[in-house]
């Protein structure tokens, strides 16, 4: 097992334990949570694949991107989390289904 | 320069309409203006586009992949629609700033129409198939929300998911259509295809032609797929004038006069779209006989000149076509103006319920009754009459009799229906309650160009036809000066024809009194006539089924975060699973 | 081997934030994650980056979580997941090992010697980048202000609209009489 396999298996960990969250936690906080995770994951693949290919500073600028992008959305996400348990009294995600029949 | 124009039509009306909405509801007063404002810039880059006229791209947008490249070619036909969508979308608009008064919501109102006029100026202009179809959807949605824009109506918003799903299914068949080309000919431009139209394989041609019509027929309201137009009249008025009489419905015809050369050849085809035409003009004649929603008599009206349109590309002629696309355009924008200022003025629909306003309303009626009679066909000095009377030459010329027939038919019921609704509007005692007042300053500021246009438009024939000629390298028009143009349809027998047949249409409702006798005879006609022939149920049918499919695939819409992201990750799985394998 | 821990624990910690029932703590175990992936970013030579995630994802948005969790109160959630237990695991193992199978192992990289400093890639040549960040932060700041601030409360008035004819009945020749409804004395 070679340093960049083990990079990859963690990009693939990480991938599994954000997607994981998605599919199980009903609190919008760790919605939120879930998503920061899959970022880390592709973070830390854009960056690895600038290291495989001999091109590191392109793979970290376009990390710089990705975390920039990955906060400015979890900051509206918050705030949207915020307005949620104002208006609806509960972050539960299953009381956001309202366009159901 | 010529870039920069067309650049400028379409985004000055879209910046416009972020503008509008971005002013906000408090502000009406600077919603009203900013919406002008940006809809006569609009209208006059369009205008200035008219000498720039060429059949070259002058934009070119590589967008790779599967979207080929984006082009826009402001030749004879794209300018001239977009020039007729902006300049009677800024009259409309103008119109609006005093039939919309006081209204709630007016930055939806405004964004949307602004939205539309540009989706129509990029519909009309752009050169590939894929952008064009793009356009396309923009104006089906613009008109779907526009119908429904008195949202807590169920009339209006069932009239505007009508309209959406019968349009539709013409989107279907001009996007097949593009990707047809796409498949066959390397890429999406409409030049390629009209100029490579002969190496296609005959099937694959005409599963592309009669793709086109049916895409035409839907836009264009032709039967059966006209129903959606009448029930759209839900919408406030100026955007009827603009969207369902003056600009949108025309789509249809410019598409089937667009790609008239590269189907020409095509068996079957010319005859088909000529029968479309003729049935659809004669029936919808028909129904405006009957109808008493003053909206109503003017969208069959609209169903029925378009079936001109589309008989005449059938026939061959599509400068007559273009011509009648002209006209009409001018003459229904200001007969349905006309409508809006008297249908604000008296609060109703109901023909009925009108009667004797031309004493009450003298310039709104004087302008009315100017359309009235070029929609009637009445002769020399009206846009319609001249155009018509084109249509109709080009059809004893090109097409078979019968049809011609049929279209000689449905100009004496235009003129008798015709006839009949300025009566009931504007002659006669006055019927309704409600008390009507002038029409406001900004209506009759609307209603007086497009007024003059109807008595004027037909004096640019000539110079009309060559332009479009010039511009047209696929098209190959026979055009000549305007003298002559007047001359040959003044010589013309089949004017005659038409003449007497318009005039005995008048007779009739003039001594309607002593053909009682008739009418309780046709009373069984009247009575399909009023139900739509019966394609009401056909077209309930395809919609309701559309409604019932969506409310089938809702069960997979938990709208559960967890459930949807279920779908990602199988999907995701999939995707992998085949990379694999 | 040092790669192999900060990887295995930026998993576990990642499983844990979303395992754990109290919002702070995932809050927490997030930092952590963050903090490992930093680490390793570090170990392979990205020091600038490294430095901008473990500032940015363990400092800035720990504490704006925490802030947010502060305002909205933990919420006590002990209700079962709304997809069956078996299915979430199943999926994402499934989707684990796939991706594993797909990708592992992979062979060792070619580090080649550096050609281009980071500021230098990322102020000149990515610099279409770097304005699309200053447009999203400015986006981000704009939505969050918004959505902060209390809705304007827009007066609506009432609409007015025509009335329309209801089921005209069919004339042929139409008679000048007005509507019955509608019959005046």
């Amino acid at each position: 097992m070679n340093d960049m396999s083990i990079l990859v298996a963690g990009v693939i960990g990480l991938l599994g334990a954000g997607l994981y969250g998605l599919l199980a936690v009903r609190n919008l906080f760790q919605v939120i949570i879930a998503l920061q995770v899959l970022v880390k994951a592709a973070v830390l693949a854009l960056v690895m694949a600038g290291y495989a290919s001999g091109n590191l500073a392109l793979g970290q600028s376009l990390g710089v991107t990705v975390i920039v992008a990955d906060t400015v959305v979890a900051v509206i996400g918050l705030a949207l989390a915020v307005q949620v348990k104002r208006h609806l009294g509960t972050l539960d995600i299953k009381a956001l289904a309202t366009l159901r029949r | 320069m010529t870039a920069w124009l067309v650049i400028c039509t379409i985004a000055l009306t879209w910046l416009g309409a972020g503008a509008v909405w971005l002013v906000g509801d408090s502000r009406p007063r600077w919603q009203h203006s900013l919406a002008v404002t940006f809809a006569l810039a609009a209208a006059v880059t369009a205008v200035l586009l008219i000498p720039q006229a060429t059949d070259e791209a002058v934009i070119t947008l590589s967008v790779g992949g599967m979207f080929g490249t984006f082009t826009f070619v402001p030749d004879g036909l794209s300018v001239f629609l977009t020039a007729v969508a902006t300049v009677i979308g800024s009259l409309a608009i103008v119109f609006s700033v005093n039939y919309m008064h006081g209204e709630a919501q007016l930055g939806r109102y405004y964004a949307l129409v602004l939205l539309f006029i540009g989706a129509m100026a990029g519909l009309a202009l752009s050169g590939s198939l894929f952008l064009l179809f793009l356009f396309w959807e923009i104006t089906a949605l613009c008109s779907y929300a526009l119908i429904s824009f008195y949202n807590d109506d169920p009339k209006a918003v069932r009239g505007g998911v009508k309209a959406l799903i019968i349009t539709q299914l013409g989107g279907i068949g001009l996007l097949l259509g593009a990707l047809i080309t796409r498949t066959y000919l390397g890429d999406y431009q409409i030049s390629t295809l009209l100029a490579q139209a002969d190496t296609l394989p005959p099937n694959i041609l005409s599963l592309l032609a009669f793709g086109f019509l049916i895409a035409a027929m839907a836009k264009s309201a032709q039967v059966p797929f006209h129903t959606w137009l009448p029930d759209a009249m839900e919408a406030p008025t100026p955007v009827s004038a603009l969207i369902h009489a003056a600009t949108m419905v025309n789509a249809g015809v410019y598409l089937l006069a667009r790609f008239y050369p590269a189907f020409a050849g095509v068996a079957g085809w010319k005859t088909a779209v000529a029968t479309v035409g003729m049935v659809t003009a004669l029936l919808a004649a028909l129904m405006a006989m009957v109808a008493f929603d003053l909206k109503r008599v003017l969208a069959y009206s609209t169903v029925s000149q378009l079936g001109y349109m589309v008989y005449a590309v059938g026939v061959g002629g599509v400068f007559a076509s273009q011509l009648h696309l002209f006209s009409h355009a001018v003459f229904k924008a200001l007969l349905f103006l006309g409508a809006g200022a008297v249908i604000h003025a008296v609060g109703t629909r109901d023909m009925r319920q009108m009667g004797g306003l031309r004493r009450q309303m003298p310039v709104t009626s004087v302008a009315f009754m100017i359309g009235a009679a070029a929609l009637a066909g009445l002769p020399f000095f009206f846009n319609g009459f001249w155009s018509k009377e084109l249509v109709l030459e080009m059809g004893l010329e090109g097409g078979p009799l019968w049809a011609y027939g049929g279209m000689v038919l449905g100009a004496g019921i235009t003129a008798f229906y015709t006839f009949r609704m300025v009566w009931l509007v504007f002659w006669g005692e006055p019927r309704g309650a409600a008390h009507a007042h002038p029409a406001g300053t900004a209506m009759r500021v609307a209603l007086i160009p497009l007024a003059l246009g109807t008595l004027t438009t037909w004096l640019v024939v000539g110079p009309f036809g060559h332009w479009l000629a010039d511009t047209l390298p696929y098209h190959h028009l026979h055009v000549k000066t305007t003298a002559e143009f007047l001359r040959d349809i003044a010589l013309a027998p089949a004017t005659y024809v038409a003449i007497a047949v318009v005039g005995l249409g008048l007779a009739a409702w003039w001594w309607r009194d002593h053909l009682t006798g008739l009418a309780k005879d046709l009373r069984g006609l009247a009575q399909f006539a009023a139900n739509g022939f019966g394609f009401e149920t056909v077209n309930r049918v395809v919609v309701n089924l559309t409604q019932r499919a969506a409310s089938a695939l809702q069960l997979t819409q938990t709208g559960d975060l967890n459930w949807n992201v279920v779908g990602i990750v199988g999907a995701l799985l999939l995707v992998l699973l085949v990379l694999a394998g | 081997m040092l790669n192999l821990i900060l990887v295995s624990g930026a998993i576990l910690c990642a499983l844990q934030a979303m395992q754990t029932k109290r919002l702070i703590r995932a809050a927490l175990w997030l930092a952590c994650v963050s903090a490992f992936v930093a680490l390793t970013m570090y170990r392979i030579g990205a020091h600038e980056v490294a430095v901008i995630e473990l500032s940015v994802g363990a400092g800035l948005v720990t504490i704006l979580f925490v802030f947010g969790i502060s305002i909205a109160g933990e919420d006590a959630m002990d209700a079962p997941a709304i997809v069956p237990k078996v299915l979430i695991g199943g999926m994402a193992l499934a989707l684990v090992v796939t991706l594993g199978l797909l990708l592992l192992p992979v062979g060792e990289g070619s580090p080649q010697p550096e050609q281009t400093s980071f500021a230098v890639m990322l102020w000149e040549q990515r610099a279409l980048d770097v304005l699309v960040q200053v447009g999203l932060i400015f986006a981000g700041v704009l939505g969050v202000l918004g959505l902060l601030a209390d809705e304007a409360q827009v007066a609506h008035k009432p609409v007015k609209r025509e009335t329309a004819v209801a089921n005209p009945e069919p004339v042929l020749a139409a008679t000048e009489t007005p509507a019955p409804q509608e019959a005046r004395a």
